[in-house]
Formats: structure tokens, C-alpha cells, sequence
């Protein structure tokens, strides 16, 4: 197989298949199994490291994410803003700020699903898929960032037009092709992410209103007898 | 709708495969990969001034040449062999996606183009004449993004460091572009490849929004100058301040997340049983 073939496979067709998952099975899995559109929070079984790793990571990506979300919508207005140097370097440093904080917030969250009991006993494979891949994407995202400045103005103009080009039906692999293997990694595994993503605890995104940013404390219970624990589309008795 | 899905699905990727195939023409094949070392009537770049080259070679021996301008070289073909030298032993890549069929109509395009009073592929014309200061400042305010690029383009710097910028530098996607200047052989040479860049990922962003010729003439002057004024391309010492910088956010950012939740629910239990052990002991 020649690069260019990789290229489409990878630039074209996964993006198109991900997508098509992406609607098709969270559609299918709302509409047929609706209570499993959850986080299935492990917050009553642990709470002390939880913190540290839940708020970090949230804030961190949410504000990463609106961020490439912003990119596309807006990139003539982006490259405006990032027109004078010191307000360039101000954004990107915010941003590398707040992927640090998702990093450091994903590193906890991993670190408490391997060394709390509770919280490894309702840990499921797809989870750990979940949270490898999110660590892949973040971890080629600051490498991104770090070695490969300054991506807010360059996502504007090779990443958005790629973007629209998939949106429109005329794939443009051009823009892509030509860049690295960190910035490959990152569109490939963020297509990755959202082909799985109806598949697991990801689509509590989608359930709004969503104010766990701004909400009180809450303490969780499963209201369920026996030793049922969780699954990313449902509920399953242990060791069946 | 699952087995509907699977019926349509192996049509889908055929229809999206396909969309990546597209007709050559040869004008704009010119322009996106031979201008950058080639004028016609222009004069010498990194290659040769193409004007009526059919008179100095045959067309059978031109399409052979552009096919695979390494076989001919390694043939020891004498002519091949004195373009070698006369372009300082920069041995010409094999065009992309080249044939046979496709050479001779490229070479159709140059006896066509060879022909008209001012071609298309001149390419840009400057002066020798030395650049001034205000020219160089202006190359540098082009370069960092201060002066908007006329068709929409993104400033050099998003992409691009040289020696000198100061701050936390210019971008690393591409290359450092403190000694361009030098490896495109001069202004004419940097010219050509800033009026159309040879790179895949630079054609792709400046194919549709190109630069203008004066936003063109002062990064020239600019690259000139950083040129003379530099020996080595700056190690890079900003990515570590950017790091260092980041670092700094973090840690004010978690500081202020044990602020803002100082009242957050800390346990349940262990309160319950922190209180009840007070409630013993103090008699509370």
C-alpha cells in the first residue's frame, strides 16, 4: 500500500465511517436503550482523588475542545486575532495551559481506576480504551503544541479547510498529507474517539442540560440490589 | 436500519475513494511544480530559462529528460550532464505523477508560452539594486503577521522562525527560515518560490489566497538581511519558555480549583465517623 492510499484510507474513509457510527449508533442507542446515557459516576466509591482528576481534566478539555471548534467556525477572524505576536502567544500558552490541566487531570483518572479496588472493579475494558486513546490524543496534542507552533493559526489554514472539505463531500487530503507524523496521529486517533464513542461513557456529552460544572455536590447511589456493576451500554451482573 | 446500513455501505467508500482522483492540466501543473526552479523568458533560476528550448533540444529527448532526469544523467547523456553543471550539481527531482504523454504536452505548453511577448511563467521580476531599511522592516512585518496579507493568507510566522524575532519566536511546522534566503540562490530563486511555493502543505494554503508581489519584494529583503546577518539557524530555546510558561498556568489553575471548591464534599463517611469520634471524645 503507497502512502497515498494510507493517505485516503486514513483521511477519507475513516473520518466518513466514524462519523456514520458516530449518529447512527448513538441515535440507535438512545432511542432503544435511553438510561444508558450516562457517565455511570464512581464518585461514592471515591471522592478524595476523584476531584483532582475529574475538574482538571474537564476544564482542560472542554476549553482545548472549544477551541478547535472555534478554529473551524471562525478561522479568518482566529488569524486576525493571532495578527499581533503577543496576543498569539497569549492564546497558545492559554492553551497549552489548559491541555496540561487535561493531562494532568486524565494521568489522575487513570491512576485512580489502577490503584483504587473499588474503582478498578467497575472498570471495563472499553473504559481503558476510552482513556488510552483520550491520553493518545492529548499526549500528540501537546507535542503538537510544543514542537510544532503555532497550530491556532495553522489548524486555520490546513486544518479547517480540510475539515469543511469533509463536511462539503469533496475531501481535500492535500492540506493533510504534507504534515507530520504528531499531527497525523492526532486527526487519526480524534476519528478513532469519535467512532467509539457511542459505544462507551463518552455520551453523557450529549445528554444536556449537563451543569456539572456549576452544580452542588452530589452524592451518587446505585439503587439496584446485588453486586450489579456497570458497562459503557448497560448494566451486567458480575462475572457473567 | 442496521442491515439497510451494511447494504449501502461498501458503495459509500467506492464513492468517496473516487473523490480523490482528479484530470492534470498542464498549465497549472507548470505552475504548482516547475515555476519554483524554472522561468519562461524570465531568466535563470536554480534551473534553466525554458524559453524556446526546443531549439536547443529535440522534443523526443525533452519528454525523455523530464520523465526521469536522473536516468538521462546517469547515462552520462553530454547535454544532461552540462545542465548538471550549469545548475551547481542540483540534480532536477522527477516530476510527480509524470508520463510520456504528459511531458509532451508540458513541452506543447513551453513552445506555446515560448512564443508570446510576456508568459505567464516569467516569473517575478526584481531589481539588484541594494533594499532599504524601510523595505526590510516591512518584510519583517509581513513575516510576523503585523501587516495583513492582502488575499487572506496566514503570516509566515504561524508556521516559520527566523533569527531574531524575539518573544517565543515563530512557528516549527515548517522549516527555520533564517538562511532561505541562501538556499534558494538569491532573490530571484526566493522570489519565484514565494510567488508558488513547491511544497504540498505550502500549495495547499497559498494556491487559493497567493502572495502579492508587494508583500513578496519585502520578505525578500527581509530574508536578505537575516541572511547577511546571520551565520547558523538559532537553536531552539523558545519551545522550553512555552513549556516553562505553561507550567506557570497550571499551577495557578489548580491553586484556584482548591480555592473555588474549599466547600466541596469531601467525604461522607469519613465525616460521619470524624464526627462521631469528636462527639466521644469532646462530649459535643
Amino acid at each position: 500500500m503507497n502512502g497515498s492510499t494510507l493517505d485516503v484510507i486514513l483521511f477519507v474513509v475513516l473520518p466518513y465511517v466514524a462519523m456514520a457510527l458516530f449518529f447512527l449508533v448513538s441515535i440507535q442507542r438512545y432511542s432503544g436503550r435511553k438510561f444508558t446515557y450516562s457517565s455511570i459516576s464512581s464518585q461514592l466509591l471515591e471522592n478524595k482523588h476523584h476531584f483532582w482528576g475529574l475538574v482538571p481534566f474537564h476544564y482542560g478539555i472542554i476549553i482545548v475542545l472549544t477551541g478547535h471548534v472555534v478554529a473551524f467556525l471562525f478561522p479568518r477572524e482566529l488569524l486576525a486575532f493571532n495578527q499581533v505576536p503577543v496576543r498569539l502567544y497569549i492564546l497558545e500558552t492559554s492553551a497549552l495551559t489548559f491541555g496540561l490541566l487535561a493531562a494532568i487531570g486524565l494521568g489522575s483518572m487513570m491512576l485512580r481506576r489502577t490503584v483504587e479496588s473499588k474503582i478498578r472493579a467497575v472498570t471495563t475494558p472499553v473504559d481503558w480504551a476510552v482513556l488510552i486513546l483520550l491520553m493518545v490524543q492529548i499526549v500528540a496534542g501537546l507535542g503538537i503544541a510544543l514542537f510544532y507552533p503555532w497550530g491556532s493559526s495553522w489548524f486555520a489554514t490546513s486544518m479547517t479547510p480540510y475539515l469543511w472539505s469533509l463536511v462539503k463531500l469533496q475531501p481535500d487530503i492535500t492540506f493533510v498529507s504534507g504534515l507530520s507524523f504528531w499531527v497525523k496521529l492526532h486527526i487519526v486517533n480524534a476519528f478513532l474517539l469519535i467512532a467509539l464513542f457511542p459505544f462507551t461513557r463518552l455520551v453523557h456529552i450529549l445528554v444536556v442540560p449537563n451543569p456539572y460544572l456549576w452544580r452542588k455536590p452530589q452524592v451518587v447511589r446505585w439503587y439496584k440490589r446485588g453486586n450489579a456493576i456497570s458497562t459503557g451500554t448497560g448494566l451486567r451482573k458480575k462475572g457473567a | 436500519m442496521k442491515r439497510g446500513f451494511r447494504r449501502r455501505l461498501p458503495g459509500v467508500l467506492v464513492l468517496l475513494l473516487t473523490c480523490s482522483v482528479h484530470a492534470q492540466d498542464p498549465a497549472e501543473y507548470f505552475k504548482q511544480n516547475c515555476v519554483s526552479c524554472h522561468t519562461i523568458g524570465g531568466g535563470r533560476l536554480t534551473g534553466p530559462d525554458l524559453q524556446n528550448v526546443s531549439e536547443r533540444q529535440d522534443a523526443e529527448w525533452l519528454v525523455r529528460f523530464i520523465s526521469n532526469p536522473k536516468a538521462m544523467i546517469d547515462s552520462g547523456d553530454p547535454y544532461a550532464l552540462e545542465l548538471l553543471d550549469q545548475s551547481r550539481g542540483v540534480v532536477m527531482p522527477t516530476p510527480q505523477n509524470i508520463t510520456p504523454a504528459f511531458a509532451r504536452e508540458l513541452v506543447a505548453l513551453i513552445q506555446e508560452e515560448s512564443a508570446k511577448e510576456e508568459s505567464q511563467f516569467r516569473g517575478l521580476q526584481i531589481s539588484d539594486a541594494p533594499f532599504t531599511a524601510m523595505d526590510i522592516a516591512r518584510g519583517k512585518a509581513v513575516f510576523e503577521g503585523r501587516v495583513k496579507l492582502t488575499n487572506g493568507g496566514p503570516a509566515c510566522v504561524s508556521c516559520h522562525n527566523t533569527a531574531g524575532l524575539g518573544g517565543l519566536e515563530g512557528g516549527r511546522l515548517g522549516p527555520d527560515l533564517t538562511l532561505v534566503f541562501e538556499r534558494l540562490e538569491g532573490r530571484k530563486g526566493l522570489a519565484a518560490w514565494l510567488l508558488n511555493p513547491a511544497t504540498v502543505t505550502m500549495q495547499s494554503v497559498f494556491s487559493e489566497q497567493p502572495l502579492q508581489q508587494d508583500e513578496i519584494l519585502p520578505l525578500v529583503a527581509y530574508f536578505e538581511d537575516r541572511s547577511k546577518k546571520s551565520a547558523i539557524a538559532p537553536a531552539n530555546t523558545a519551545s522550553f519558555r512555552f513549556f516553562l510558561l505553561g507550567l506557570f498556568g497550571v499551577i495557578v489553575a489548580l491553586a484556584l480549583f482548591d480555592i473555588l471548591w474549599k466547600k466541596r464534599l469531601r467525604s461522607v463517611r469519613r465525616t460521619q465517623v470524624l464526627d462521631a469520634a469528636n462527639e466521644v471524645l469532646h462530649g459535643r
